[in-house]
């Protein structure tokens, strides 16, 4: 009879917490129901990165290349002001790029937990106007490859095994959304991996190429297939991820 | 090796029936392995299923939303009995993980603990370590008739592994045993992880152990009771190095769903637990594990 009551107790106390937890975090639909204006920040694509990875010599660090003149900040932009325009008044922005793109998570990983999103200070300071509904603000995701890299933003993979080389592209980017009163963070997403995603696993957009969309080292934005690969891939991955996030039209 | 898997086939003494299992499990593998070439262009990349955005979400949680990639499958892993036996017993070993979608999935030896990286450079991760070790009953078995049983272990602690270069790896465990030992226990490692072709890699490497007397003396000392029932001479065992060896592991990935994968560890086992009469008596210092697995990943969605 006790173990009864005792059990009745428990239940009583999950319910309550779980009716408490209900009335107390909106979700991120209500949140976003009242949002009629926003305006979209990118820093993705200043830099791409260029990797070589699998069987390769003993030094082998990261590299990375310049592509700002490719413009990817301001095409993201553009992609995502048109997938978003059918349900938000989309206003422009000015921002300090170089601020956002220069945010690191921290490789200890109750740090970021302890810490908070560093992007909200910036939505605060460094984004004008101020006072709209709310801010989308795009960003490099970052990732583990082969177990022992970590991979982020734009960038081009030579996998390199015993019986074969591969080549593969990626675009690795997060979407935040902040609310414009309160900077908290209504939603958070990376884009996801396409369908047609290459042979080396990444948490987002990739594709298999051959040699010759290879970064020429001395300038890789000189390679304009390499510019129109990656380009697609954004623009592709783009929408859907948006519409993942019930901001764009489901597709 | 220890294995959280003990519900197993029980083979006889003799290597003839003991081959025969293994190979009607192998056989089953390979003819499940059959059947896996017919559907494996079927499900490329589409999600099998969406579910609702759950009605809340907590602050410092991550939102759950999105892909995610879940891997399950079915090994079969043929093991000595327990540490230090002579025979080995084939056992089902269960496969299952889940992951965000695309997430790429670090190398992982035979004989890691589940860990979670908190702290990671990418090619330097640390963070902490579990592993369970089953109990050892002694009338499971007739060559412990007359020992106590040793209840089952968690051993909780941290890990380390470096990656020096993209095809080498080199791990260290130290764990701390809760319930049947209350010893210490470190593992290190070292894996040459070759890429033979896409979806197809080979691996292999050095292993050696450590174990304190706490985590000795449970499985492989002897008091005089004990020695009295079973007639083995009374064993102090001591803690010390624990047994040097080898493993390798060959992986296959099919396609996106499907992927086999195959080990061998060898552990030879050093210092009191070689030395102890239950060993060089009754069992045999040369500890041989042997393991066959296959998977099938698919993704969902979560809204």
């Amino acid at each position: 009879m006790r173990r009864t009551n005792r059990c009745v107790s428990f239940a009583t106390a999950v319910l309550a917490v779980n009716l408490g937890a209900c009335a107390s975090f909106e979700t991120r639909e209500t949140k976003l129901q009242a949002v009629k204006t926003v305006g979209i920040i990118s820093a993705v694509g200043d830099e791409m990165s260029f990797v070589q990875a699998g069987l390769t010599g003993l030094n082998n660090p990261t590299q990375s290349l310049p592509i700002r003149s490719w413009g990817l900040d301001d095409l993201i932009v553009q992609q995502a002001t048109t997938a978003l325009s059918g349900r938000f008044e989309v206003r422009p922005v000015n921002y300090q790029r170089s601020a956002f793109a220069a945010i690191k998570d921290s490789p200890v990983a109750p740090v970021n937990l302890v810490r908070g999103d560093p992007f909200k200070q910036l939505v605060r300071t460094e984004v004008s106007p101020q006072g709209l509904d709310a801010y989308i603000v795009i960003t490099k995701a970052k990732s583990n490859f082969n177990g022992s890299r970590k991979v982020e933003g734009i960038g081009f993979i030579t996998y390199g095994t015993v019986l074969a080389s591969y080549n593969q592209i990626y675009a690795l980017y997060e979407i935040r959304v902040f609310d414009g009163k309160t900077f908290d963070m209504i939603e958070k997403r990376a884009a996801s991996p396409l369908d047609n995603s290459g042979a080396m696993k990444l948490p987002g957009p990739s594709q298999l190429v051959d040699e010759s969309f290879a970064p020429n080292p001395g300038n890789p934005a000189q390679n304009e297939k390499l510019h129109t690969a990656i380009a697609e891939l954004v623009a592709r991955s783009l929408p859907s991820t948006l519409s993942d996030m019930h901001l764009a039209a489901v597709r | 090796m220890r294995s959280p898997v003990q519900a197993g086939l029980r083979t006889s003494t003799n290597g003839g029936p003991r081959r025969i299992f293994l190979a009607i499990f192998l056989a089953s593998l390979l003819a499940a392995l059959g059947a896996i070439g017919n559907v494996t262009n079927s499900a490329f990349a589409q999600t099998a299923f969406t579910l609702p955005a759950p009605p809340f979400e907590l602050p410092m949680v991550p939102p759950v939303s999105g892909n995610w990639t879940v891997m399950v499958g079915i090994g079969g892993e043929y093991k000595p009995d327990f540490e230090g036996a002579n025979r080995s017993m084939l056992s089902p070993v269960p496969i299952f993980s889940i992951r965000r979608a695309g997430s790429a999935e670090s190398f992982r030896g035979p004989r890691d603990s589940a860990s979670i990286a908190f702290i990671d450079f990418g090619d330097l991760r640390a963070g902490p370590a579990v592993k369970f070790v089953a109990s050892r009953k002694a009338n499971n078995y007739p060559e412990l008739n007359g020992l106590g049983d040793v209840n089952a272990t968690v051993e909780l602690g941290g890990f380390v592994e470096y990656f020096p270069v993209d095809w080498f790896r080199t791990r260290a465990e130290l764990r701390q045993g809760i319930g049947g030992h209350t010893g210490v226990v470190a593992d290190f490692s070292a894996d040459f992880i070759v890429p033979v072709y896409q979806g197809f890699t080979v691996s292999a490497g050095p292993r050696f152990t450590w174990e304190s007397t706490q985590a000795t003396a449970p499985y492989f000392g002897i008091n005089a009771i004990q020695a009295m029932t079973t007639g083995l001479p009374v064993f102090n065992a001591q803690g010390g190095a624990h047994s040097y060896g080898a493993g390798a592991q060959i992986s296959y990935r099919f396609n996106p769903q499907w992927e086999v994968h195959s080990y061998v560890e060898y552990q030879r086992l050093l210092g009191d637990a070689a030395a102890s009469p239950l060993v060089t008596l009754r069992g045999s210092p040369n500890q041989t594990t042997v393991g066959i697995g296959a998977s099938y990943s698919f993704d969902f969605k979560i809204r």
